[in-house]
């Protein structure tokens, strides 16, 4: 059949942040690539919570300071306790460019593009609907009942990779190992941005909270300023929400936004777009699968490469960096004579070696602290009662320990509140 | 047609899953990407798909399940949560289904 | 042997259409564009008579350089070349000075079938279709939901849906068709399609430089439509009431009673 006889060296599931950087090493490198893209659009298909750490993927794209859509940089961190219509928060001001606003679905997009500047070949509207796998190895792809061969697929399908299960490489992902994000993203002038969040022109703020807003679920929620919108969200796991969910998630994210602590900072603010997706929420080491085998590897989303601390999530550099390596590991299977999965074995080691799973290892206990559900509850309820007597004596000032004693009504033991503050300062 | 006054932020009731989807952009998809066991779906009881399907596209008709996959948003949730593994789940073909602008 | 050449047309996806109301305009940030859905289906008809009869499919548009996109989905699907008449001579043309143009594109192609979808989905004045016909000469009909090619009588055979009635006409060929809204199902786009625009055969593009058009007769000066006004539709407020019980029979009495009082019944 025409067109049978295209051959890629590599071929590229998915144009997202892991996908498009690995096509780019690649094609720098002078591989023939093909990346293909089930979006209308790179990106089209992709949501985040809203920022990005730009050193990692600086490391990939050199040109990112100049020309990516860089919405704000980020110079003001707030996290906040929230019980009732009170809020203790901590905040950090710096003037560093370290991470930065934006849309992902832009970012992936000026991403695909540097890949076809650098030579390769992007594909959209194309849906994989399976690996061709011969003798145990992925030799290409298949679109309906069309075939194209590579010597090797970087599989970066993102975190549902339907592709990986249904070539039984992968189980399928689980409750207990993913989280559900839900944001609205609202138009608000840049003006009225930098007014209400105290911001200088271009700078963002990054603000998480947690509290009573989750209505006592585990998971959090986020609030992100962009270029003249804001994105504001949440995160829950999916595992505790099937079990104690009481009613649609929509109405988390409502009460965010009329919250009336909140309210006040995008009142006259306009929902442009509603966007949900899945986040891996594994517990490393224990990943359940090998990130590469005969023919191919895994990248992003699809291998669970994402750090989520509660007080920052870092999915996209990870994703990218990731893409990254795993180029580095087709250049070096190259050299060493094929893409079988003792050349590419490489790709585990540069993973191991590279700050992805060493901050993963690092933070393995992160997950497991993130189910204490004193966090979401009992925490932000008693530091906003300190708060409230400290802060609003009329006459009298309590002593804190007083004011503690009196919020706390012996609720909760020294003994559990020593173990949780270790926990925490242990896992992040 | 909606008028963008209707969708500001601050609003006396809350607003319906349908008028914040509205502002979301489809190219539906001629086929359904997603299919649904019905029988496997009456056996389940939590369902906890009404409350977890962010585009509310599980909506429950008696003791019924109705499905719809017209505003999907492509998530993958239903398929991770399903009790009953009752879900089939494909990605939408020809570019179709969702299209993010500002996410 | 068919030779057919179809008209799309770039439209923005109007799934979303909210209205600035402070200026009554279209917000139109970020939408994004899409192949007219009622010209996939002509472009999946033309796509089964080549399979069934051999032959060619070609696809033009009248649109600013975006519309490759949107060529490339068509092809995708299985055209065989693409054509994008782009010229800023175009901008500003009513459906008049579109038609012309197109007309005159077709004029160059050696075709023998021209099919169009019913109409757009951003103005659905179905007149292009017939105003291509006219400027080229040739038979034109609309609605069509089948077509067959009778090749030694060098005519077309076509079904079409009347509201209580099927029709089934001849056309001798050349002539032009318009395919009735959701009588087919587009296929999916295909990979190898997909590369071989892509590294082969790119979508080309005719500019006036090619196509030599009288002046008078393209974009705002050949354009003669002129939109007067847009008014919007003020939303009409529905009174609503809900009848709390569950008595059947009473709430059947109450519901009468209702829209007598309301004056919409009359016993």
């Amino acid at each position: 059949m025409k067109g049978a006889g295209y051959i890629f060296d590599a071929i590229v599931v998915g144009a997202g942040p892991a996908g498009s950087s690995a096509a780019y090493t690649l094609a720098r490198k002078g591989f023939k690539v093909l990346v293909v893209e089930r979006g209308r659009t790179p990106g089209s298909k992709n949501m985040f919570g809203g920022r990005v750490y730009a050193d990692p993927i600086r490391e990939v794209f050199p040109n990112l300071n100049k020309s990516a859509p860089i919405h704000r940089w980020v110079t003001k961190e707030r996290i906040s306790m929230v019980s009732g219509e009170k809020m203790t928060s901590l905040e950090f001001e710096g003037k560093k460019n370290v991470s930065f606003t934006t849309y992902l679905t832009e970012l992936s997009n000026w991403m695909a593009k540097q890949v076809e500047e650098a030579g390769g070949i992007v594909l959209t509207e194309i849906t994989v609907d399976n690996f061709i796998v011969k003798d145990g190895r992925v030799k290409g792809i298949r679109v309906g009942n069309e075939e194209v061969f590579s010597d090797v697929v970087i599989d970066a399908e993102g975190i549902n990779r339907l592709l990986l299960e249904r070539a039984g490489l992968i189980p399928r992902i689980t409750p207990n190992y993913a989280g559900l994000g839900v944001k609205e993203v609202i138009k608000l002038s840049k003006e009225d941005i930098e007014k209400n969040f105290g911001l200088g022109s271009g700078e963002g703020i990054a603000w998480l909270l947690i509290g009573d807003i989750m209505e006592g679920l585990p998971g959090g929620a986020f609030l992100y300023t962009n270029k003249d919108s804001i994105s504001l969200g949440i995160v829950v796991m999916l595992g505790s929400a099937m079990e104690r969910m009481k009613e649609h998630i929509s109405r988390y994210v409502e009460r965010l936004r009329l919250h009336p602590l909140l309210e006040k900072y995008f009142r006259e603010g306009r929902i442009m777009e509603y966007s949900a997706h899945l986040v891996p929420e594994y517990v490393w080491p224990a990943i359940p699968h090998r990130l590469y085998g005969d023919g191919f590897l895994v990248a992003g989303d699809a291998a669970g490469l994402l750090l989520n601390l509660g007080y920052n999530f870092r999915g996209v550099d990870f994703a990218s960096y990731s893409g990254y390596l795993a180029a580095q590991a087709v250049e070096k299977a190259h050299s060493l004579g094929g893409m079988s999965a003792e050349n590419l074995s490489i790709y585990q080691e540069l993973l191991e070696k590279s700050f992805i799973l060493r901050e993963l290892r690092k933070f393995k206990n992160a997950p497991k602290m993130r189910k204490n559900e004193r966090l979401y509850d009992f925490y932000p309820y008693l530091i906003n009662a300190i708060a409230d007597k400290i802060f609003h004596a009329k006459y009298e000032t309590p002593k804190i320990m007083d004011a503690f004693k009196e919020a706390n009504k012996g609720r909760i033991g020294w003994f559990t509140l020593i173990r949780d503050l270790y926990e925490v300062s242990r896992s992040i | 047609m909606s008028v963008a006054k209707d969708e500001r932020v601050k609003k006396e009731k809350p607003m319906k899953v349908d008028d914040i989807l509205n502002n979301d952009i489809w190219d539906v998809d001629y086929e359904p990407h997603i299919r649904v066991d019905s029988e496997k779906c009456r056996k389940c009881k939590n369902k906890p798909c009404l409350y977890l399907c962010p585009a509310q596209c599980y909506t429950l008709v008696g003791n019924e399940v109705l499905f719809s996959y017209e505003g999907c948003l492509e998530c993958g949730t239903c398929r991770v949560i399903c009790p009953e593994n009752a879900i089939t789940w494909n990605y939408p073909v020809s570019g179709r289904g969702i299209h993010y602008r500002f996410s | 042997m068919l030779n057919i050449v179809v008209g799309i047309k770039w439209v923005p996806n109007t799934t979303l259409v909210n209205i600035d109301p402070r200026t009554g305009t279209l917000i139109r940030e970020g939408i994004s564009s899409i192949v007219n859905p009622h010209d996939l289906v002509a472009v999946e008809m033309a796509l089964r008579l080549k399979n069934e009869y051999g032959g060619t499919v070609t696809v033009i548009t009248m649109s600013p350089p975006s519309a490759i996109a949107g060529l490339e989905h068509v092809i995708g699907m299985g055209a065989d070349r693409g054509i994008l008449v782009s010229d800023r001579a175009f901008a500003g043309a009513d459906t008049l000075a579109t038609s012309y143009a197109l007309a005159k594109t077709m004029e160059r192609l050696d075709y023998n079938l021209i099919v169009f979808g019913q109409e757009t989905i951003d103005s659905s004045t179905a007149h292009i279709g017939a105003q291509v016909a006219s400027w080229l000469k040739i038979p034109y009909i609309y609605y069509v939901t089948e077509a067959r090619y009778i090749e030694d009588r060098n005519i077309i055979r076509v079904k079409r849906a009347l509201e209580n009635a099927y029709e089934t006409y001849e056309l001798e060929l050349p002539a032009l068709i318009s395919v009735a809204m959701h009588s087919l199902n587009p296929r999916r786009v295909s990979i190898y399609n997909k590369l071989r625009v892509k590294l082969e055969s790119p979508i080309e593009t005719w500019s006036n430089e090619i196509l030599g058009l009288e002046k008078n007769c393209i974009g705002l000066k050949g354009s003669p439509t002129a939109l007067a006004k847009i008014e919007m539709i003020p939303k009409v407020l529905r009174k609503n009431e809900v009848f709390k019980g569950n008595d059947v029979k009473k709430a059947a009495r109450w519901l009468v009673k209702k829209l007598l009082e309301e004056g919409l019944i009359e016993i």
